[in-house]
Parts: C-alpha cells; structure tokens; sequence
C-alpha cells in the first residue's frame, strides 16, 4: 500500500474535455485583511477550548490492504498497510479520503485518549473525488464526538490548520499555513477526474491524508495531496467543500453516482477571422463545439460546430470561462455542481440560429478505463490464454508495446472506439501447454470476434467461450489469420492447466467487488 | 633548423611506401548534414564520419549507405592519408544499406589493386580490415557464426553474416571491409562492444545490388508483398485444410494491395507450400544450399531481381495452386507515410502560420528512439497501419504539425498533432492539392477542416497573404513552402 498522501509527479493532464487553454487560477477579492485580524485576536482565548473538542473529532484510521494482482488474477495480491486520518460527520460518520481506505482489508481507527481500537467499515466511497464515508458499529466510539461544521471556500492568504497523524504517529498533529491558491487540478487518486483543489503552504505528509483542515472551527477542506520532496516544497492540497458536499449529497441517498460531466470538447472563439466567419459579432463570447461523442449526455442535444453562448443563463466568454458567483471558472466547473437528474441549460447557435438546448445528466461517463482501478481484476482463461480488459491496472502492470493497444487505450474515448465495444479484450499471456504452443503471435492481441460473432465486453467473451460448438474461431483486431480451438481438446487440456498453474479460478467477470 | 624539417618530411612520406604494399582500400569521409523533420524548412548540425571504402573491380568504391545517408561532401583519402580527392554516390540503395562512390579523379584510383568477391561459408573464418593512423593494415580474424535474415537499419529485412570478433577502436571504423581469401565478403555495418558480435552485409546482398546498378538503372530490391503466419498449430492447418501429406506450408495473412502477390492472384487465407522449386517450410524457411533455413524473403529480394517471375505455388482449400508472380518494388514515395526520407528535403506548406506536413516514419523518428511511445500516438497509429486504414487513399496525410503563432493564428497557437482532411471544401490528397485549394477561399476566409478537434478553423485570406513577409521574416525562414 502506497503512503497515504499521493505524492503525483507533474504531468500534463488530458480530460475528457479537451482544455485548450490552460487551467486558471482564481483571483478572489482580498477583503479587508485587517479587520480580520482583529477577529483573529480576539477569538484567541476561546481557541484553546475549541481545539480540544476538535480532537474528540478525529480519529486515526488503520488500513490493511490487498491490491488485485492484474499479471495472474487468480491469486490474491500483496497484503500492506496504512494509516490516515479521519473525522467526524453529521449522522454518527467518519470522513476521510477514499484513498486512505482504498482494497481495505481490515480498517481500524483509534481516538485519542481511548486505548480501543474500533472496527469500522466503508459506506461509501468515491474514487474520483478521492472521498469516503466510514461507519462504526461500536456507540462508545461515538461518545464525546461531535460533527465538525462545514464551512466555506477560504480566502486566498487567510491562515488554516491541517489537523492529523502525520507519518504514522499516535499522538495528533497540527501544522498551519496560508491558503496560497486555488485551481482546478487532477486528483490523483483516480489521475483521470479534475475538481476544484487549494493550494496550501501548510506540511501535508503522509497519515495526513483524510484529516480536517480548520478555519474558524469550521472544516474549509479534507488534506489530500502533495508533491514528493525533490518535485516542490511547501505545497500541499486539500479538497475544498464544494467537492466535500457535493459528496456529501450525492450519498444522501444512500448510494453514490460519481461525479457526472458534459464529456464534450470545446474550441475557443478568439480569433477575429473565425468569428467572422462564424458570422459571430466581436463581443469576447462564445465557445464552438468540436466533439461531442454517442457516450457523452450531450450527444443529439449539441452538435459539432454549435457556438455555445450561455450556460444556465451565464455568458460563456471565448476563452470557455464563466462567471459563477463572482469568479471566472472554466465551462467544466458548472456542471461539477450538478447531479444526476439535473439539467443543464444551453442558449446556442446552430448554423447561425439561436436556440436552447437542455441536456439532462441521465448519468456519469461511463468510459473510465483510464483511472485508477480499485475493483478486482476481471479475466477468463480459456485453453490456457488469459484475456484481460484494457485498464490503467493492466496497462500499468504489462507495459504493452504493442502499437495498436497503446492506441486503444489512448484514444478510446477520442476516437468513439466504444462504438465497437464496451472495453478492449486483450489476450494478455499465455501459460504453457501443448494446446497453446503455437498461439505466441495472439500475446498482446485485441480480441475482435467469437465464431463470426463480434465481442464487445468479457462477459460476452466468456459466454462465447461456453458455447459447445466444435471449434472456436477466434478473431483478432489487425490480425490476418484466426486463433483456431478445438472444442474437445481444450476440454482434454482443461483440468491439466488449472493443475499445472494452480488457476484457482478460470474467470471473474463481476465489475464491482461483492 | 632547415636541415631537420627535411629529414622529417622524408621520413613521413618514405615509411608507409616501404611498409607494405598497395592496399585495396581508400579511406572515405563523409560529411552529412540531415533535415530537420520537426522543423522543415531547415537542416541539422553537420556531422563528419570516416569509413573505409573497398575497392571492386572497375574502381567503384563501396560503403555502407548509413554512411553517406544525406551526404553533402563526400572525399576519398589514401590510407596513410595526406591526400584527399572530392568524390560523389553513384548508386545508393538504404534498404540494402549499399551505396558505391566515385571520383572525379581517375588517377587517384589507378593504382590501386581491385578487389574480388567471395561468398562465406558458416564457420570460415573472416578478416576485419581497419587502418592504423599511419596507413598501415590491422587485420582481425574471427569466425563467421551464422547467417541469417535481420532487420536493417532502415526499412526490410535482408541476409546478414554474423562474425565474433574482437576489434580495436580506430579511426575511420564507420564501415569496414572483410575480407576472406583477399576478396571483399561482406561490409561491417554494426558491432557490439559487449557481446563481440558483428553484422555484416554479406556478398550475396552486395551482388544483387552491383548487378541490379550494371546497366546503369537502379531497380532496388524487390518483394512479393505479403504477411505470413508459421503454420506448426494443428488446428490452424485443419482450418486451412492443408492435407495430411503435405508437411510444410505457410498461412497467408496478409497482402498488400496491388503488390506482386496481390496482382498474381494470391488472397489472404491461402497457404504458401514453394516458390519455383524450392519448398516452403512451416515456419516461412527454405533449405538454402550454404546457409541452412533461411526465410522465403530472400528468395524474392536477393535471389531474384524486379521483373523477374516467379511460380509460386499455393493450396487454396486444400487445392493446390501455382500462381505467376512478377517481382516489383514499392518505392518508399508510393506508400503512405514513407518509411524513410533521406537525401531529400521534408515537404511543408506554412499557411499563415500553420505548418502542414505529411506524416512519414521519418518525421516520427525524430522523437528519438522511442518514438513509438513519444510521438503523436495518433500519428504512429496512421504511420504503423497505414496499410489497413487507407487502402482506398488519400495518397499522403496532410497533418498540421505546429502553429508559429502570427496576427493571423491568433487564438489557434495550441493546435498541434490534428489531421488535415479539407481546405476551403477540397479534400486533400496530398500536400500537392494546397496550392489549389488555396485558390477558391469562401466569402474571403480559407476553411480548415480537420478529423478531430478543432474541427474546423478560419483565416482571412487577405490577412494571410499580407502576414506571409512577416511570418518570414520573423522566423527567419528561408522559405514558406517546399512541395517538390
């Protein structure tokens, strides 16, 4: 198991919504600085009070993990472990981040002052906001804890304090910084979902990950991320409460939806010739619509080439920002706010005529082979060959040089590649035995068809390999001849292989953990 | 003082005559200078190599063509060096990796004793020739192990002989003779410090190309134009219903498009049993009289020469077939994305300040050695499948590489990597049809079309035209388009 915070290396990030201008940061009015520190003063004494409650608020979290072991999925992966941090919610919960609980085991937290260690289990959890929700069954774990207040977005230079147990430690840490920035940045737990983040100068280190960070004795954040030393110093990020409630509601109904988006790509408008053209007047609006693909919730509400001029009644200007509660925040942003169910509005214009477009969030994207992957590995083995789909895991795990897979996993989305399959098959190894000697060229292949008949997910791929004809032709993307089985011998090869490789398991094929 | 600068003048020129005798070999330095594939309109660093060059009959002077890759001077040296004479390529073939030179100068070659050549036997044992500073011959001996097909440097695969071999680091050692019996066996084209390995492009590639420039016309080596699968899986040959008695055999899985095979009727599926008389194995090999299995490849590309025709025998459905093949050459121009592009500069069009190109291997391969993984992923998935995606054309892909930004690009500066499909409505072929579409803006704005966001983008034609001197000037480029 990884330290606690996820220490990500600079990289570009390329969302689903293809930004083409850079992410901005914030500007937020710098108000009355030292009025405030008049309050801060004179709210000292009663500080002491307050930090004292705050500790009954916190708990460590004790992870034992196992991660899914994607090279020979029939075996369980390494067991490791972690700590985090923890605190207190509405309803008797445990907040904390997703990560910190991740292929949880066994999870354990402690309070301070209490020599007991409590069995807590995961209600929810969300991998692309990097957030989760504990339970604990034991009432004398609640005792003395109240919820934390959740506050607002802090102001950029106001002071904050990160509460947790760094590196491991038992005894409560606090550290405290200022509020240095705040932008829309990857999350790097699942590296494919961008939300707001801020920026602080306050240490974050490992076992912070999950702890509270406390303006006023209200929650302004959940300590999440930082850079490895040698990359930069002094920063560390937190989930800011917009994301934290939003979480929040979205498992007010006892179950999480993710995050949902528009998964559309956009074009700035600010080239003079291109407006005109677009026969657009030189008012700084407007952004062109230049992918909408049949994944996106979009699809037959915008088209390729709309010029998008207002969403939910907000002007978009052509660099794709708008203007939400007195901040300019990329188009993305809005819908962030949104849930399922919800709609979102459009003024347009298409081939020159305005219109609205309302488009509703049926659901989220449901491509997402490119995050992190904290389900258990699916597979089937069949004479030996082990198909896997395509995902960062596997990706990750084999190295894939193959051309035609790198592109597969690239451009899946880009190039609607979904419109032939829900998820690329790849025949990933081979495990020895007479009846596969000479199938070596389908390693790293892309399985296209069964008997003629095209194969869009795993599942469909293991009925096929069910099915009692005599033999199995199996097709490959790009590759000219077929993989050819025969049905008997592969029943007499069997019981051999699962043998001979201790394959305890010849498939699983479930997409959530049960 | 004047009596000792005679002495030494003497003593340098006397020595290396008295020595040995006439050597078969001139020294060749070659100073090239490649274009800039990422930035077209201009060339790299220069870079000098020393090689050694053999001298065959005639007085041509052959090297490897890695060597002279885009050569802009080329000078022969005598061994012991001293004097220098400039000299040109006659024939270049950079597949085959060959290329012989000459020079101007008759006399300098005159003298020189003219080499044979020989074909090797796995196990004799072969001589490195290098050259001592002074022009003396350093001759290293070791075993020729195997011979077999490899990859070249730049595109195909040929015959290779493998020696071991222990060689010292001298100058001049880009290309090296060997030698066996005093005639030329091969060009010593890479070596491996670590392992003692050297490959060497053997005589029988080195024939087929002195013959193929005889009459004064290069051809290349051909190929028949088609992809194999090894048939030892049982079940892959009762799918093909390759019969019981029959023990060798290939499975065709691929034929490129109006290639010798393809116009000699031979289809994907079909099983290749022989070519001519020699039979085809299940792995692709045939029985080689020197070398032992050696893959059907080289009966096409060396044994044999374009125009020649082949009977190649098939089983289709189990029946057995003898297609006519005429053996041709596709040019690395004729395929979509050209494997490689050398002594020839990049083609691009700068439109206001978009830079279009085409994409070719060569332009991916300036993201270094992994360009596989570095490169625009989408562009080495055109460049890599070229033959499945575009068989019904366009001819070249016309990729938008860069944006300089100018007055005109105002706003479009991040587009990068997008293929290019259409220009104010005329889908293009090839960078060729810029020029033309260019003629026809709509409403005064030329329309860009691409296969990807952006989608589509607009210049003022007017605008365009009066940035063009800017563009030039600023950039200092030399020139705003290259299309021949």
């Amino acid at each position: 198991m990884r330290g606690c915070v996820h220490f990500e290396l600079p990289r570009c990030w390329i969302g689903l919504i293809t930004v083409y201008f850079h992410i901005m940061s914030m500007h937020r009015p710098r108000l009355m600085k030292l009025s405030r520190l008049i309050i801060a003063a004179l709210t000292v004494a009663s500080a002491f009070a307050q930090q004292a409650e705050i500790r009954k608020s916190l708990a460590r979290i004790n992870n034992t993990a196992q991660e899914y072991n994607f090279r020979v999925p029939w075996l369980p992966g390494g067991v490791g472990g972690g700590s985090g941090t923890g605190w207190v919610v509405e309803n008797g919960r445990l907040m904390t981040n997703a990560h910190v609980v991740s292929n949880a085991r066994l999870l354990t937290v402690e309070k301070e002052g209490d020599p007991k260690k409590y069995v807590a289990t995961v209600e929810h959890i969300a991998h692309d906001c990097d957030l989760a929700i504990l339970k604990v069954e034991d009432k004398d774990f609640w005792k003395d804890s109240k919820p934390l207040p959740i506050g607002g977005v802090p102001e950029i230079e106001t002071t904050v304090s990160v509460y947790g147990y760094p590196i491991g430690g038992d005894r409560l840490s606090v550290t405290r910084g200022v509020v240095s920035r705040i932008d829309f940045r990857t999350y790097s737990h699942s590296v494919m979902d961008s939300h707001l983040s801020i920026q602080i100068d306050a240490a974050i280190n490992p076992g912070n990950s999950g702890g509270p960070v406390l303006q006023d004795g209200k929650v302004v954040g959940v300590a999440f991320q930082g850079f490895s030393g040698d990359v930069a110093q002094n920063v560390g990020y937190m989930i800011p409460t917009p994301v934290v409630k939003h979480f929040l509601k979205d498992v007010e109904d006892g179950k999480y939806d993710r995050y949902v988006d528009l998964s559309i790509s956009t074009f700035p408008l600010q080239n003079p010739a291109h407006r005109k053209a677009l026969g657009l007047p030189d008012d700084d609006r407007g952004v062109v619509v230049t992918e909408v693909g049949s994944a996106s919730v979009c699809y037959e509400h915008l088209k390729v080439g709309d010029v998008l001029l207002k969403i939910d009644g907000m002007d978009i200007a052509s660099d794709g920002l708008v203007e939400l509660e007195g901040e300019r925040v990329i188009l993305a942003e809005v819908a962030e706010r949104k849930f399922k169910g919800d709609v979102v509005t459009f003024d347009i214009l298409r081939d020159g005529k305005p219109m609205q477009s309302k488009v509703e969030f049926h659901g989220p994207f449901p491509y997402t082979h490119q995050a992190n992957s904290y389900a258990p590995a699916r597979y089937v083995v069949h004479a030996g060959l082990l198909f896997q789909p395509l995902n960062r895991n596997l990706f990750a795990t084999f190295q894939f040089q193959n051309p035609r897979v790198q592109y597969y996993y690239a451009r899946f989305v880009d190039d609607e590649l979904y419109k032939d399959r829900d998820e690329t098959i790849v025949l990933t190894s081979l495990l020895p035995d007479p009846i596969n000697t000479y199938l070596d060229e389908f390693r790293e292949g892309i399985v296209k068809s069964v008997n003629g008949k095209p194969i869009r997910n795993i599942k469909e791929l293991a009925a096929a390999f069910e099915e009692k004809t005599e033999q199995l032709l199996v097709e490959f993307e790009g590759i000219g001849r077929p993989l050819v089985l025969n049905t008997a011998e592969v029943e007499a090869a069997r019981d051999r292989i699962r043998k001979r490789y201790n394959v305890q398991r010849e498939s699983f094929l479930e997409d959530e953990a049960k | 003082m004047f009596r000792t600068f005679i002495f030494t003048v003497v003593a340098l020129i006397a020595l290396p005559l008295q020595a040995q005798e006439k050597l078969s070999v001139v020294r060749v330095n070659v100073t090239s200078q490649a274009w800039d594939f990422l930035r077209p309109w201009g060339k790299k660093q220069p870079q000098t190599k020393r090689a050694i060059g053999a001298v065959l009959e005639g007085g041509r002077v052959i090297v490897t063509g890695d060597l002279v890759a885009n050569a802009a001077f080329v000078e022969f040296e005598t061994p012991e060096g001293g004097t220098k004479v400039p000299a040109s390529v006659e024939f270049v073939d950079y597949e085959a990796n060959l290329a012989v030179l000459k020079c101007g100068d008759d006399a300098f070659l005159k003298d020189i004793p003219q080499l044979g050549m020989t074909e090797s036997n796995i196990g004799d044992e072969l001589t490195v020739w290098q050259l001592e500073s002074n022009g003396r011959l350093l001759q290293t001996k070791g075993p020729m192990t195997t011979a077999e097909m490899m990859a070249y440097p730049v595109d195909g695969a040929f015959l290779i002989y493998r020696m071991t071999v222990q060689l010292q680091g001298r100058d001049s050692s880009f290309t090296l003779p060997v030698v066996r019996d005093g005639k030329l066996t091969g060009l010593l084209m890479a070596y491996d410090n670590a392992t003692n390995n050297a490959n060497i492009v053997p005589a029988p590639v080195i024939e087929h190309f002195l013959k193929d420039a005889a009459d004064g016309k290069y051809d290349g080596f051909p190929r028949a134009g088609y992809g194999l699968s090894a048939m030892r899986d049982p079940a892959l040959r009762r799918y093909a219903k390759v019969p019981a008695d029959v023990t060798g055999g290939v499975f065709i899985n691929f034929v490129q498009k109006d290639g010798p095979a393809d116009r000699a009727g031979m289809k994907k599926g079909d099983v290749l049993v022989g070519v001519n008389d020699l039979a085809v194995d299940q792995d692709g090999n045939f029985p080689h009289p020197k070398y032992g299995k050696i893959p059907t490849g080289h009966i096409f590309s060396t044994m044999h020469f374009v125009g020649e025709k082949l009977e190649v025998h098939i089983l289709r459905d189990g029946e057995r077939k003898t297609l006519d093949l005429t053996l041709a050459r596709k040019a690395p121009e004729d395929y979509v994305s050209d494997p490689y592009i050398i002594d020839k500069a990049p083609r691009f069009y700068i439109l206001g300040g978009l830079v279009m190109q085409e994409i070719s291997r060569q332009m991916l391969k300036e993201f270094g050695a992994d360009w596989t993984r570095r490169a625009p992923e989408r562009a080495v998935y055109i460049d890599r499948y070229q033959s499945e995606l575009f068989e019904n054309g366009p001819k070249k892909i016309v990729f938008l590489t860069r944006v300089l930004p100018t007055p005109a690009t105002v706003g479009y500066e991040e587009i990068t990597a997008v293929r290019v499909t259409k220009i104010n409505g005329v889908e293009l072929q090839s960078l060729n049809d810029v020029p033309t579409a260019l003629e026809k803006p709509e409403n005064g704005f030329h329309k860009i079309e691409f296969d990807e966001s952006p989608r589509v983008i607009y210049l003022d034609a007017a605008q365009v035209g009066a940035v063009e001197q800017l563009v030039q000037q600023q950039y200092r480029l030399p020139t705003l388009k290259r299309l021949e």
